[in-house]
């Protein structure tokens, strides 16, 4: 998972968080969610870091976490968006906690914003961002999740 | 350092729309800026010997204090409380350094023309990978569209609202009031402009659920406030406003933007700002008659009053739908127009507006007020200040 980081060509979403942050968008491209975990403590962790905020271990690994979360909260973007979001306005990014008790963002895919309850469950979607690259994403759970 | 330093000295430039300071630069809008809070004071430039900015103000200070004439510097200071959360910490550090002595008359000042350099909410465009731990804060959510504040805020606003009930159109009163105090300070960028509920309700989405009139303005301006040791003030031109407490900081695992990892999620730095402040200040929020609560969007100002203890967690959205940020209402706030409706200058305008109505100078002037409270952007680390006549 030290592979380099990929070319972005679209310049707003040319930064995707730095060194700490290659793994999550590595695995993405692999269609998996994986997670920070300290291999000391064995806390998950999310944003990642260098070091776990719990123990101050140093050592982890990147845990492929089983993709199912629940809905905190979404917001619907209208414009004005920067150029590269023009074209796909109203869109909606959703605020998740995973099982494993972190939290991260992504992009709404194969469902509408109407479709979306407080507390909902949801599930990893792997869909491109628009520089074409697979990032994590999430769709209502279906029905066998 | 409670009373200790009191804000003797206060100026504004002239507040536009971004992009319309035209006339000077950027630089010298600071530096005229400066004087004119000096001489407010009754001070001279020689009488100066610290600088205290914030949301890492490019007019540094060692050009500023060279360009006044200023003799010795003994206190420099930028805050690390971020952006819009730093003002109020700025005036504290400048307290700080007085009640120390390590200076003994500290300029605070933010000069911003966003039409000479970069408008905010395009901060990102351009810029390369980075690896500073603010450009992970940032860079995660880029490829999801989320690259600016409001995005970034709504996120929590439209949780909280949940939780609490809170109505689109409670966040309309915060907006419609602020507007009120702004037409009667024809400072205010918005003066002359009146607003009304449907106005607020019909406003073009930004990103629900915040429409266009729940965001603040974008200005283009400077202000200055000079902070002076007690013992000095007391024989100054102006009534001063006693420093009674300064609060700054954050609970655990907070981010700058994109702040979605704290515990509780719902929590802002502001409740642990607040609880510092009426600690040091040996005082409550009953005892306060004004407050300036920092207003880059409406939703904050609910949080605020929540968070300061003006009223319970969820009772905010009533406080303010029964006109209790007026004049006369509960707690009466923005009383200038607020980053809402007056200017928005990452909420050093607050501050000097608290210094107005310790002053009894305000154009929207709550009569008898001796505390008067200020808050900066609890969106992000943050900061307070508690203010007292004689």
């Amino acid at each position: 998972m030290s592979e380099a980081p990929p070319q972005y060509t679209t310049e707003y979403t040319r930064r995707t968080g730095g060194a700490d942050w290659i793994p999550y968008w590595a695995a993405a491209r692999q269609r998996e969610l994986r997670f920070q975990r300290c291999a000391d403590c064995r806390r998950w962790r999310h944003p990642p870091g260098p070091l776990c905020p719990a123990c101050g271990s140093a050592r982890s690994a990147w845990e492929r976490a089983s993709g199912r979360a629940r809905l905190i909260s979404w917001v619907i973007a209208h414009p004005p968006v920067l150029p590269v979001w023009k074209d796909r306005v109203p869109y909606a990014v959703v605020l998740v906690e995973c099982e494993e008790g972190v939290r991260t963002i992504g992009g709404l895919v194969h469902a509408s914003p109407d479709a979306l309850r407080m507390d909902m469950p949801l599930e990893v979607a792997f869909a491109p961002s628009p520089d074409g690259d697979l990032v994590p994403q999430w769709r209502p759970a279906q029905a066998s999740a | 350092m409670k009373d200790a330093a009191a804000i003797v000295g206060i100026a504004e430039s002239e507040y536009t729309k971004w992009g319309k300071l035209t006339r000077c630069t950027e630089y010298q809008l600071a530096l005229e800026t400066i004087l004119r809070a000096v001489n407010d004071a009754g001070l001279t430039i020689a009488d100066v010997d610290g600088f205290a900015s914030f949301s890492n103000d490019r007019n540094e200070f060692c050009f500023v204090a060279t360009d006044l004439g200023v003799p010795v510097v003994r206190y420099a200071g930028m805050t690390w409380i971020v952006g819009g959360g730093g003002a109020c910490a700025a005036v504290g550090d400048a307290a700080m350094a007085i009640a120390t002595r390590t200076a003994h008359c500290v300029v605070v000042y933010r000069s911003i023309a966003m039409g000479q350099f970069r408008r905010f909410g395009r901060a990102l465009a351009g810029d390369v990978v980075g690896v500073r731990p603010q450009d992970a804060a940032l860079g995660f959510a880029l490829p999801f569209g989320l690259f600016n504040a409001t995005i970034g805020m709504a996120l929590l606003v439209r949780r909280h609202m949940y939780r609490y009930g809170t109505t689109t159109e409670q966040l309309g009163h915060v907006a419609v009031t602020f507007r009120r105090h702004a037409n009667l300070n024809p400072a205010a960028v918005m003066h002359g402009r009146p607003m009304t509920l449907a106005d607020h309700a019909a406003a073009p989405r930004i990103v629900e659920p915040f429409g266009l009139l729940d965001c603040c303005l974008e200005t283009d301006g400077a202000a200055a406030v000079i902070v002076a040791a007690a013992d000095m003030a007391r024989d100054l031109r102006q009534k001063p406003a006693y420093i009674m407490a300064a609060a700054q900081g954050m609970g655990p695992r907070n981010w700058t933007m994109n702040n979605y990892f704290k515990e509780p999620l719902l929590e802002s730095p502001g409740a642990y700002a607040a609880r510092d402040l009426w600690r040091m200040a040996g005082v409550g929020p009953r005892d306060v008659q004004v407050a300036q609560l920092y207003d880059a969007f409406t939703p904050l100002v609910l949080a605020s009053l929540e968070e300061y203890g003006f009223c319970k967690p969820g009772e905010a959205g009533a406080f303010v739908e029964d006109h209790g940020l007026e004049v006369g209402g509960r707690l009466p706030c923005n009383t200038s127009g607020g980053s809402l409706s007056e200017a928005y200058v990452h909420g050093i305008n607050l501050i000097i507006e608290a210094a107005r109505q310790i002053r009894g100078t305000s154009l929207n002037q709550v009569p008898g007020a001796q505390l008067s409270l200020v808050t900066s952007g609890n969106m992000v680390p943050t900061g307070a200040l508690l203010l007292r006549g004689a």
